[in-house]
């Protein structure tokens, strides 16, 4: 209830005021300054953040730019340089097959016998590189070489000897290795055929070919069974030459890539390396393609032909073009690691593969049958196959070659599990490289192309070989093609590295700035949570004191006011000495001063009719002090008067003196009555006539005072006669002794003035009031008197006989009572004839019992 | 209390400082048939009661000394006098006086100024029948 009071006082509403206007824009204030403190946090944050990622992301893509440039002009550079390989390849295998055109000639030239054949080869050999002999490592995981193969460094410049001119950038290299040299003839066969198709002379050299004399002109009889020759050499003009195709018996394996005892046991075959094709550093050990290229030119004698020369080139010099060629920084190599794509090979006029690291993807044939082996086919052309039921070659002459190449085609795996996967780009579909390099060769041109292949990014060169002699002259492309595959990635290494190295910086200073951007968050935040510390503090701070700022003003007024509330309370609850503080000149002192002024006067007019009343109950008091004490010591003496007259009246004797003791007596009497009469009139005016109302029944009262009446009246021989109306009332509520002194009063008065005739008391009914009616015959007063007649201590002289003996108060007397019960007393009179002296009087009695 | 004695065996004693009304009280009381003495002051009065019974006792009020009331008191407070007839012959005529004395515990007022008959309608229970 006090805290209610106190909250909804003045104190309180000051106090909500207070934090309305104060506290809540200092909240305001602080929440927008938080706020803004926070945003301009997170925008720094964030800038910072946005800085930091757009250096970074500049530096990523300068990086990327830099790295993409580098690679691009690497593999530019890289490719350049293939492609020249390439193509420096093919021209150098066209001007040694053309080298091979002048030998026939030559040969052409030679006595077809024995020894003239004999010295003609033995001049002509040219050297091939063989690698050392390698092995299965212990793990039998991979084959390596048995002893020390490579460069040796010792052979290589110094560096440090260069002048300092040329010191910077001062590149060396040791003689180039590409293997053990070996001094090979270039032909296995050297033989005259006479114009039957029997050979007349035949020198061999190694032992790929029969030493037999033969009658070439049946196929069964010529190398392996696949040469098909002599049908050309029929044809062939003088000075015109022959050269077949690479014809060589085909070497398969049932496992491709590195073959080794865990491949052999997963192809499901017996581990026998020497068995299956060679395949470089993944069966060193294998067994080669051998295979020849036949020369053939017609011999004259006299201008006739008189038969043909035919050299049969060893075809591994044709591969020595090839097998060492490395398109990396190693530039050559003793011997081929296929499997990471770095390598050159051959494919003849009809893309058929001449020179492999892998010797089974050189096509070759069956020498049992001299037919050709049928080449690897995608899966489908595979199924097309084997459902058409032909041999095929009878098949794959109908099937349109080069026919949708593409990555998506499946090799066929009944092959690869046969053995027999030489690579024919016509039928070998699912390898769209053999389009492109038909693509690029077809008019004799070269290029390059990049292939995502068997997971390496490769690009892979093509060069026609620029070779046209006999059948090659054909077509543009000549002897067929030289490709150089090359693993990309292995070009632009340096880039990649770079870039690896930029990206790694990268990423340290992503970090970096991370950490720093994330240190710098951390400040800000710091900041922030200490600037909302402190902003929470200080605004904390300010409102608590503005509260108390609030509640102290709120005190300051309202302690004022509840002191004023409080004077005002004493002052009301009666201490009317008590006067406001007002020490201030404001508006409250003002309002202090006011009330203070204000009670001065009422304090005044207080005592002033406290003084008043005081006074006026201490007259009262006298008054009535007087009054008892007149009546007192009136009656004192007239006790003695009265007592004694009557005394002497009954006990004189002589009649005479019994009449002066009897005027004594009426004497006394009078003053008596007046001395009644006074102390009425005095108590009335005092206003300390008390009225005792009660019922009175009117017929009773009527009888009571005729009763009273008739002997004076009787005595003066008057008629005293009453009458009642009918609709009285039974009872009447007034004060029956008044009401009786009233009427006596007329009565006594009518009798007493009225010498003849009659007197008559008269009660009836006006409205809510009863009217007495005292009527008399006597001699009536004349209107001029009939309000004097009222007066105190006034008769009508010619009334006042001492025969009547009034006091001159009765009807004075009279007239108040009539007043006091609520009444009027009035008079009506004509001289001569009368008075009517009329009382009326509320039925009810009097509304205000008179204090 | 009976009404079986002559009047006259019947003492009144009249207390009243004047002498006037003192002497008129008593004549009126000896024509009505009554014994009667007089003392003038409150302690006569309560000396003269100790001294000889009386029926009735005219006690005036305004007196020099003991009042009325007060002689009524000590009247009232002693139990020789429990029969004691006391009434108040008194000129305190208004009607609040009156009262007073009732309240006071007079057995009857007898207000001045007197007559034969007033006094006769006092003493009327003590008159013979």
């Amino acid at each position: 209830m006090q805290f209610k009071r106190w909250v909804m006082g003045i104190r309180g509403k000051l106090i909500a005021i207070f934090v309305v206007i104060k506290v809540l824009p200092l909240l305001v204030l602080a929440l927008v300054a938080w706020t803004m403190a926070q945003r301009l946090g997170d925008t720094v944050s964030r800038q910072a953040g946005a800085m930091a990622d757009s250096m970074l992301e500049t530096i990523r893509q300068m990086g990327d730019a830099a790295t993409g440039d580098a690679i691009k002009a690497l593999d530019d550079r890289a490719r350049e340089g293939i492609e020249r390989l390439t193509t420096d390849t093919a021209r150098a295998v066209a001007v040694f097959l053309y080298d091979r055109d002048s030998d026939i000639l030559q040969a052409a030239q030679v006595e077809p016998d024995e020894a003239a054949y004999r010295r003609f080869l033995a001049h002509r050999s040219r050297t091939v590189h063989r690698h050392g002999a390698w092995r299965l490592s212990d793990d039998q995981s991979r084959w390596e070489s048995a002893g020390p193969e490579g460069w040796d460094e010792a052979l290589a410049a110094e560096a440090g000897q260069a002048l300092p001119d040329n010191a910077k950038a001062f590149s060396a290299r040791p003689p180039e290795y590409i293997g053990v040299p070996e001094q090979r003839p270039l032909f296995v066969e050297m033989s005259f055929i006479d114009t039957s198709g029997r050979e007349r002379v035949k020198i061999t050299t190694g032992e790929l070919m029969p030493r037999a004399l033969r009658d070439v002109s049946r196929p069964e009889n010529t190398f392996i069974k696949a040469e098909r020759y002599w049908p050309a050499l029929q044809k062939l003009k003088a000075g015109e030459i022959y050269v077949s195709e690479v014809i060589g018996a085909y070497v398969g394996s049932r496992v491709i890539g590195p073959y080794l005892p865990a491949s052999a046991k997963k192809a499901g075959i017996e581990f026998k390396p020497e068995a299956s094709a060679y395949a470089g550093t993944e069966n060193p050990v294998g067994q080669r393609f051998r295979g020849i290229v036949r020369w053939a030119t017609p011999v004259l004698r006299g201008g006739r032909i008189v038969g043909y020369v035919s050299l049969a080139l060893d075809h591994d010099h044709i591969r020595e073009f090839t097998d060492h060629l490395s398109p990396t920084d190693s530039r050559y190599t003793a011997i081929n690691d296929a499997i990471v794509g770095n390598y050159a090979f051959m494919w003849d006029h009809r893309s058929r593969n001449i020179s492999h690291p892998r010797d089974y993807f050189i096509v070759g044939y069956d020498p049992d049958t001299g037919q050709q082996v049928t080449p690897w086919l995608d899966q489908g052309l595979y199924e097309a196959w084997q459902a058409s039921g032909k041999p095929s070659e009878a098949f794959l002459a109908g099937v349109t070659p080069f026919d949708g190449q593409s990555l998506k085609k499946k090799p066929a795996t009944a092959q690869v599990k046969a053995g027999t996967v030489g690579l024919d780009c016509r039928y070998l579909n699912f390898s769209p490289q053999c389009a492109g390099w038909k693509q690029l060769t077809e008019q004799g041109g070269s290029g390059s192309f990049a292939i995502f292949f068997s997971g390496l990014d490769k690009l892979t060169t093509a060069a026609a070989i620029p070779y046209y002699t006999g059948q090659y002259g054909h077509s543009r492309r000549g002897f067929g093609f030289v490709t150089i595959g090359a693993n990309v990635d292995d070009f632009h290494r340096a880039a990649t590295e770079s870039a690896k190295r930029i990206g790694q910086a990268i990423t340290e200073t992503d970090e970096e700035f991370q950490q720093k951007r994330e240190a710098l968050r951390g400040d800000i935040g710091s900041n922030l949570a200490q600037t909302a510390g402190a902003l929470t503090f200080s605004t904390l701070v300010m409102v608590v004191l503005v509260i108390i700022v609030a509640i102290w003003m709120a005190q300051f007024i309202t302690r004022r006011i509840t002191s004023m509330i409080d004077g005002l309370g004493r002052f009301q609850a009666g201490d009317l000495s008590h006067r406001l503080q007002a020490r201030s000149n404001d508006e409250m002192g003002e309002l202090a001063r006011s009330f203070n002024r204000m009670a001065d006067t009422v304090q005044e007019s207080f005592k002033r009719s406290e003084d008043g009343r005081a006074r006026a109950e201490e007259a009262n008091k006298l008054k009535s002090d007087f009054l008892a004490s007149m009546s007192h010591e009136l009656r004192t003496p007239l006790n003695g008067i009265l007592g004694y007259s009557e005394l002497l009246q009954v006990e004189l004797e002589d009649p005479a003196q019994q009449e002066y003791a009897a005027s004594i007596h009426t004497s006394g009497q009078h003053l008596l009555d007046i001395v009644n009469d006074l102390l009425d009139l005095a108590k009335i005016e005092a206003g300390r006539m008390e009225l005792k109302p009660a019922e009175l029944e009117i017929s009773r009262l009527v009888a009571d005072l005729i009763g009273a009446h008739r002997a004076h009246a009787q005595g003066k021989s008057l008629a005293l006669t009453c009458a009642l109306a009918d609709d009285l009332p039974a009872q009447l509520s007034t004060d029956p002794q008044r009401l009786r002194q009233i009427i006596n009063n007329l009565l006594n008065n009518a009798i007493k003035f009225t010498e003849n005739g009659e007197v008559e008391l008269k009660v009836r009914r006006v409205g809510d009031r009863l009217a007495f009616d005292v009527r008399d015959s006597g001699p009536g007063i004349p209107p001029e008197a009939w309000s004097v007649i009222f007066e105190k201590f006034r008769q009508l002289d010619q009334f006042i006989t001492r025969d009547h003996g009034g006091t001159g108060l009765g009807l004075a007397l009279a007239r108040e009572l009539a007043h006091l019960l609520g009444g009027e007393l009035s008079v009506e009179s004509r001289v001569g004839e009368g008075s009517t002296f009329t009382l009326t009087l509320p039925v009810a009695g009097p509304s205000t019992p008179p204090t | 209390m009976s009404d079986t004695s002559p009047p006259a065996s019947r003492r009144v004693l009249v207390v009243d400082d004047n002498a006037i009304n003192r002497r008129l009280a008593m004549a009126f009381v000896k024509r009505l048939g009554f014994a009667t003495e007089e003392v003038e002051d409150g302690a006569a009065a309560l000396d003269k009661l100790a001294a000889s019974p009386f029926d009735v006792v005219f006690l005036d009020i305004s007196m020099p000394g003991m009042s009325g009331e007060e002689v009524l008191a000590r009247l009232r407070a002693d139990p020789r006098f429990g029969g004691l007839h006391v009434i108040a012959y008194t000129a305190h005529a208004l009607p609040e006086e009156k009262q007073r004395l009732i309240d006071a515990g007079f057995d009857d007022l007898l207000i001045k100024p007197i007559s034969l008959k007033s006094v006769e309608i006092a003493l009327a229970d003590f008159m013979q029948a």
